[in-house]
């Protein structure tokens, strides 16, 4: 990933600048954006207007995400005028987790609020979401509502959260938000991998913190449309994802030695059916295809544990490394 | 920079404690305190510096306030606070890296294990041994639901790991620090210490330790897991075997199927060839043959991968 960071040095904010850095940043909120040229200066207000009501220590970085229109410029713009906000530019278009990881790096604030402009969020609803963050939560997840997005889209959105809360036992509405506001103890407690958005929240409950979600309402107006059938095939490994890392990620063997044994018993009793079926003359088995079934199911079988097996040896190699667990406190 | 006096400071923590004990707990309200008590007794006779530590594995009911008031007035006491329930292995795992003693004694916080069995075991581990385990030799326990499976469970983990326990299961154990700081403890494996001490190398023991029937709340053990027990077992002697060179396993089993499928073509060949059979009569079998053939070279493969995940990972065990 190749970036390019630009903070705003005006003559007169050089003046300030010893000034400014005392001041502490309570709060970063970090803004991914994509061609949004004739937004940026709504969205940087309302952002603006929600974050002054709760407190003045914040800071707002944009992350583009390898744009080709004009929101480099129209952001450079922006930056000049305002000391409180940081630039951050991707070389070209990635994951929504490499953007949001790129905006971490930079941010200096204890909150943490991730924002997603492609779901089209009225921004200065944040406010809501940091102030339940403030009731004592530890990780309060955009919910849209209500939606204005396509129909098809609510659905499939539906459909995945609806398995994601099955498997996860997590009750959470919209994982799949983009819209977060967290701490960044949390944030540093947690492996940010994949689809960010799905796996925050859930990796967060997993650890023990406190995760809710909150009503945020959808701007009306055009939204941009999934293009690739491909981006619903991702949701299905999505949900994979998710089943194998709620239940099984330490325990790789558990949850393919499973699949594995049925596939090598089923494969094995039809062997040995074949095997008394010929050893007691009924008949001649080499053209049966039942035999060559018999055969690949056993071979896949072992084949799946075998593959389980090789990931508790990754587990197990790496172990020091991937801490299960999370404390609250020590009393010494 | 470290000033010289925290150095000096930390160096002297690390000398002063002789014995840590950890205990995990998790909604222990009745038995938390007498556990404490307990405990303080055996380690005050011992007359070396010591520290309990709890690890309370996300209790909901009143064990943290008990402790919190515990520790107020006794610093012997540390307290590792989960923020959920991890699971004993997490809560082991917590606990053996905060500990600082030569000597690391595990056990239950359900009062079943005796703290007098200790100052004997740890005199047996200063004979020579790295880990002296714990045999609830008269076990007080309801006899079909325990012990009956405890037995047969144990039986096959000798099996599988060859580690010669009569009661792997016992919680209380002695250990060496420099044994538990190796030790890697994750998932459900605490069931299998005695076989990941193997793994390093250690030498191992046992010891009769008497065993007191539950005073107090519920047993959390339940019977359905014997399937993730016999899969972690099938891991643990993949790994006590084959660890340092995993190709040997998988080498095997490929050469296995690579065998069985070459002797049918050979058969296929005679079948062909001598009793004159047609082709359409045999193709089945010559796919099968192919096809164990196939998954033979595969084998092979995945323990090529599996020795690349070894050497590569930063675990280097039993050396």
């Amino acid at each position: 990933m190749q970036e390019q960071i630009l903070t705003p040095k005006t003559s007169d904010q050089k003046n300030n600048e010893k000034l400014v850095s005392r001041v502490k940043v309570q709060t970063s909120v970090i803004v991914t954006l994509y061609n949004l040229e004739s937004d940026i200066a709504d969205v940087y207000n309302s952002v603006l207007g929600a974050l002054k009501k709760t407190d003045n220590h914040f800071e707002v970085i944009f992350v583009d995400n390898g744009s080709d229109d004009n929101s480099w410029n129209k952001l450079k713009d922006l930056s000049a005028k305002e000391r409180r906000v940081k630039l951050i530019r991707l070389r070209n278009r990635f994951d929504e987790s490499v953007s949001f990881d790129a905006g971490l790096k930079h941010a200096s604030g204890e909150n943490i609020v991730f924002f997603n402009t492609r779901v089209r969020i009225n921004p200065a609803q944040i406010s809501k979401l940091l102030k339940k963050l403030n009731q004592g939560y530890d990780l309060v997840m955009g919910w849209r509502y209500p939606r204005r997005d396509s129909k098809l889209n609510q659905i499939i959105s539906r459909a995945f959260n609806w398995i994601v809360r099955k498997f996860s036992n997590i009750a959470l509405q919209d994982v799949n938000s983009g819209v977060l506001a967290t701490r960044r103890e949390v944030l540093e407690d947690i492996p940010i991998y994949g689809n960010l958005n799905i796996f925050i929240p859930i990796s967060a409950a997993q650890k023990g913190y406190r995760v809710t979600d909150e009503k945020i309402e959808q701007l009306p107006g055009s939204f941009r449309q999934s293009k690739y059938v491909s981006e619903y095939f991702r949701r299905l490994l999505d949900i994979v994802t998710v089943i194998f890392l709620t239940k099984y990620s330490k325990k790789p063997l558990h949850f393919l030695g499973f699949f594995g044994l049925i596939f090598a018993i089923a494969g094995g009793a039809m062997n040995i059916y074949l095997f008394i079926y010929r050893l007691f003359e009924f008949g001649p088995i080499a053209g049966r295809p039942l035999l060559l079934l018999g055969a690949l199911l056993l071979v896949i079988g072992i084949q799946m544990i075998s593959i389980g097996l090789i990931g508790e040896m990754i587990i197990f190699t790496h172990a020091k490394d991937i801490k299960e667990y999370s404390i609250e406190e020590i009393l010494e | 920079m470290v000033k010289k006096a925290d150095i000096f400071k930390e160096f002297c923590d690390m000398k002063q404690i002789e014995y840590s004990v950890v205990v995990p707990v998790m909604n222990e309200e009745e038995n938390v305190e007498l556990l404490y008590e307990s405990i303080t007794q055996v380690l005050q006779g011992m007359d070396q510096p010591y520290e309990i530590i709890i690890v309370d594995d996300g209790s909901t009911d009143l064990t943290h306030s008990i402790l919190e008031s515990i520790h107020g007035k006794d610093k012997h006491l540390k307290v590792i606070k989960f923020r959920k329930n991890f699971g004993q292995s997490a809560a082991m795992a917590a606990g053996f890296e905060q500990a600082k003693g030569e000597i690391v004694i595990s056990m239950d916080g359900d009062l079943q294990n005796d703290p007098k069995d200790i100052p004997a075991m740890v005199k047996k581990l200063e004979e020579g041994y790295d880990i002296v385990a714990g045999w609830r030799k008269n076990r007080q326990d309801k006899m079909l639901i325990r012990k009956v499976p405890s037995k047969i469970a144990n039986k096959i983990i000798q099996y599988f790991t060859g580690v010669k326990l009569h009661d792997t299961g016992c919680s209380l154990k002695v250990y060496r620090l420099d044994l538990v700081k190796r030790i890697i403890l994750y998932g459900e494996l605490h069931r299998f210490i005695p076989a990941l001490a193997r793994i390093e190398g250690a030498e191992i023991t046992e010891m009769a330790v008497s065993h007191h029937a539950r005073q107090f709340g519920q047993s959390k053990y339940n019977l359905t897991r014997t399937f993730k027990v016999i899969m972690d077992l099938t891991t643990l002697n993949l790994f006590i075997k084959y660890i340092t060179n995993p190709v040997y396993f998988f080498g095997k089993l490929g050469l296995f199927f690579n065998l069985f499928g070459g002797i049918v073509l050979f058969s296929v060949g005679y079948l062909l060839q001598v009793q004159k059979y047609m082709l359409s009569e045999v193709n089945v079998l010559i796919s099968f043959a192919f096809l164990m053939i196939a998954s033979g070279f595969q084998f092979v493969f995945f323990g090529l991968i599996a020795n690349m995940v070894f050497k590569t990972g930063d675990k280097k065990v039993g050396r």
